[in-house]
């Protein structure tokens, strides 16, 4: 038996109740109302121009007063071994992958949230704790959070992560796009530093359009395909790479948005308390019939 | 009438004050051919001040080459500055990255396009500054290290900043920062020619070595080091890298530089270079045909003369086989090396070349006394 992940098992619940509930019909949403196309900011990474220098991740500890070794500890690319994902001691990591070809450069790329146009994490969270800011943002507010971690459950990229390590007061940690730096005019911390300029912070549809320029320029160099464009939705950030995104740890996601799908699940299964009436009419109409038989069958 | 004549005064004027601008300026426009000024400018007047070029890449461009001497030898690459910065200025050693890049593209490795006139600097399209309105194009610092790291992070494999940069806070407060600095006349060493060059081919069938005579090639054939590695990176010699998983080339890759004379498709013809010993399969053109072409014919390549692919035997040693009938009319003598005196700038060829392979004069016709070369019909001119 394959071995079903965490993700799978609440992925084939969703699809189960969603098809008894029979809400195939049911619209999914398709774009967000928190989405402002003139306002939203967004970074295009260029996968192929990354070195794998891992500043971006030292620059982001240091502008959020996280513990970092010295700057020099990020030379050592041992740490590409494993596949490494943003947690609550790194807000974004780089992993490497190998190249195009054997004989080619390693790929490496930088992980971080999305910043979804609609953002699962959103939708998910009950009571308000997780907001979309206009310029493409999502910030996490620590007062109103309850430590339900639906947030966890929800987000397609697993992104939020939980201090478990802390008894009192956890947090839940992600990358909130330097929030404080871009609202003073700065820019975020890792786009500041990187030396390659891997990441262009712009207007996410001006960005958009800088990435199929680069594409149509240089077809031997990119896929056709800029991950984010349409990836649940739309997300802030968005890649661009020589290589198919599934294979450098960009999941294979459809264009619906996170919550879209499950808003839908949810709302099909409670439609005017149609469906859940009918399961119990059923459920009625089997304890009728069989306390039919058993009568039928004292009166033999 | 009157307004056709006014329109043509001022197009007279314009052109004019367009030639006038066009001597002034910087840009050697006689290297600038089939193009027009729309090309490269943007408005209908470019003026030194104001040349109003448009943005790299254009549709169309002229490149031009020019020498590793004639940069500065060295460059301090100080422009990109910011309060915070981490690391110091760059002193880049231009001259010896020059010279490196004559191994491949030469100039336009890194100056693209490298158009007429003085060479742009990268900060005339790359902004210094990363918060900007175009982002279109990378700005300076990415710009900078976009271009070193394509080679050095080929060289070692690693990313190492403090191979180019010193560390800011290491000398903060002390007046004199030092920048890393290396020989301003350091320059990449001559690279040694091999003279041949074996390459194992142990799985073919055809033979267990190929032996290229390369110096030979290179003499015989009057070759630049670009003819062949035209698209070699620093790493060809300099890899450090784990060269066993890289993928094995196809047969078109690894014949690639032969396909140019050589029909390596012609799987009768396979032993011409793969062989199973180390015999000396250096090709000499004079020894083995009786035509030397290191005289006048070693810059041409050999499908000038030997037309169909493949076949090199079975042409004729006449000049006249490939050149047509000389006279005196088409063929120039000083272009061999001696300008005929007067006496002797009348004669027909053949008064003096018996053969029709213009070797070695006979003056016995006339001269009993004279014998070439002791004695020459006019002067040498080089």
């Amino acid at each position: 038996m394959p071995k079903q992940s965490r993700r799978d098992f609440f992925k084939t619940t969703a699809a189960l109740s969603a098809v008894t509930a029979g809400v195939t019909s049911t619209k999914i949403k398709a774009e967000s109302k928190d989405y402002i196309p003139d306002k939203a900011m967004g970074v295009l990474i260029d996968t192929t121009a990354c070195i794998g220098c891992r500043r971006c991740e030292w620059a982001c500890k240091v502008a959020h007063d996280m513990p970092t070794a010295s700057l020099d500890t990020y030379n050592d690319r041992t740490v590409f071994n494993e596949m490494r994902r943003p947690d609550h001691t790194a807000l974004t990591i780089v992993n490497e992958y190998p190249g195009k070809e054997l004989d080619q450069f390693p790929i490496d790329v930088k992980f971080q949230c999305m910043h979804c146009n609609s953002p699962a994490c959103v939708s998910a969270c009950i009571v308000k704790a997780f907001h979309k800011h206009p310029n493409g943002t999502v910030t996490w507010d620590g007062d109103k959070c309850i430590g339900c971690r639906y947030c966890m459950v929800a987000c397609p990229f697993q992104i939020p992560a939980f201090e478990f390590d802390k008894a009192i007061e956890p947090d839940i940690k992600k990358c909130d796009f330097c929030f404080e730096r871009t609202k003073v005019g700065k820019l975020p911390a890792c786009v500041e530093i990187c030396p390659n300029e891997v990441l262009t912070y712009g207007k996410r549809e001006e960005l958009i359009d800088i990435a199929h320029k680069r594409i149509e320029l240089y077809p031997d160099k990119y896929i056709d395909h800029v991950f984010g464009e349409f990836e649940v939705g739309g997300t802030s950030w968005m890649y661009l790479s020589s290589k198919e995104m599934p294979k450098l740890g960009l999941p294979d996601l459809p264009r619906a948005t996170a919550p879209g799908v499950s808003e839908s699940i949810q709302h099909g299964l409670f439609a005017y308390f149609v469906p859940p009436l009918a399961l119990y009419a059923i459920l009625g109409g089997v304890m009728w019939i069989n306390k039919n038989r058993k009568n039928s069958d004292t009166e033999e | 009438m009157k307004k056709n004549l006014l329109i043509f005064t001022l197009v007279l004027f314009s052109s004019a004050f367009i030639f006038g601008q066009n001597k002034k300026a910087a840009v050697d426009h006689s290297q600038v051919k089939g193009l027009t000024c729309k090309t490269c400018h943007s408005c209908d007047i470019p003026t030194k001040e104001n040349p109003c070029l448009i943005n790299c890449p254009r549709d169309l461009m002229v490149t031009i080459y020019q020498k590793p001497k004639d940069a500065p030898a060295e460059i301090i690459i100080n422009k990109v500055k910011d309060n915070k910065d981490l690391y110091t200025p760059v002193k880049f050693t231009h001259l010896a990255h020059a010279e490196m890049a004559e191994m491949s593209g030469g100039c336009i490795s890194c100056h693209h396009y490298n158009p007429p006139g003085d060479v742009i600097p990268c900060s005339n399209c790359h902004e210094p500054k990363r918060k900007r309105e175009d982002i279109t194009k990378p700005d300076l610092k990415g710009a900078y290290h976009r271009l070193c790291n394509d080679c050095h992070r080929a060289w070692s494999g690693k990313n190492d900043c403090n191979a180019c940069h010193t560390l800011n806070a290491q000398y903060a407060g002390g007046k004199k920062q030092p920048i890393i600095s290396k020989d301003k006349k350091r320059i990449h060493p001559e690279i040694k020619t091999p003279e041949i060059i074996k390459y194992e081919t142990p799985k073919t069938n055809k033979g267990k070595m190929v032996n290229f005579a390369h110096t030979q090639h290179i003499n015989t054939f009057g070759l630049e080091c670009q003819s062949c590695h035209k698209n070699d990176a620093c790493i060809k010699c300099h890899d450090q890298r784990d060269k066993s998983n890289a993928k094995p080339a196809t047969f078109t890759q690894k014949h690639k530089n032969c396909l140019a004379c050589h029909d390596t498709n012609n799987n009768s013809k396979c032993n011409m270079c793969h062989t199973n010993d180390a015999k000396d399969v250096r090709f000499n053109h004079k020894a083995r045909t009786g035509f030397d072409l290191s005289k006048f014919h070693s810059k041409l390549s050999c499908v000038r003369c030997h037309t169909t692919k493949g076949k090199f035997t079975g042409l004729s040693s006449k000049c006249s086989s490939c050149h047509g009938a000389w006279d005196l009319t088409n063929f120039n003598h000083a272009k061999t090396g001696l300008k005929f005196d007067e006496t002797h700038a009348e004669f027909e060829c053949e008064s003096c070349h018996k053969d029709a392979v213009y070797n070695k004069p006979d003056c016995s016709d006339c001269h009993d006394d004279k014998t070439y070369p002791k004695d020459k019909p006019g002067k040498l001119v080089r």
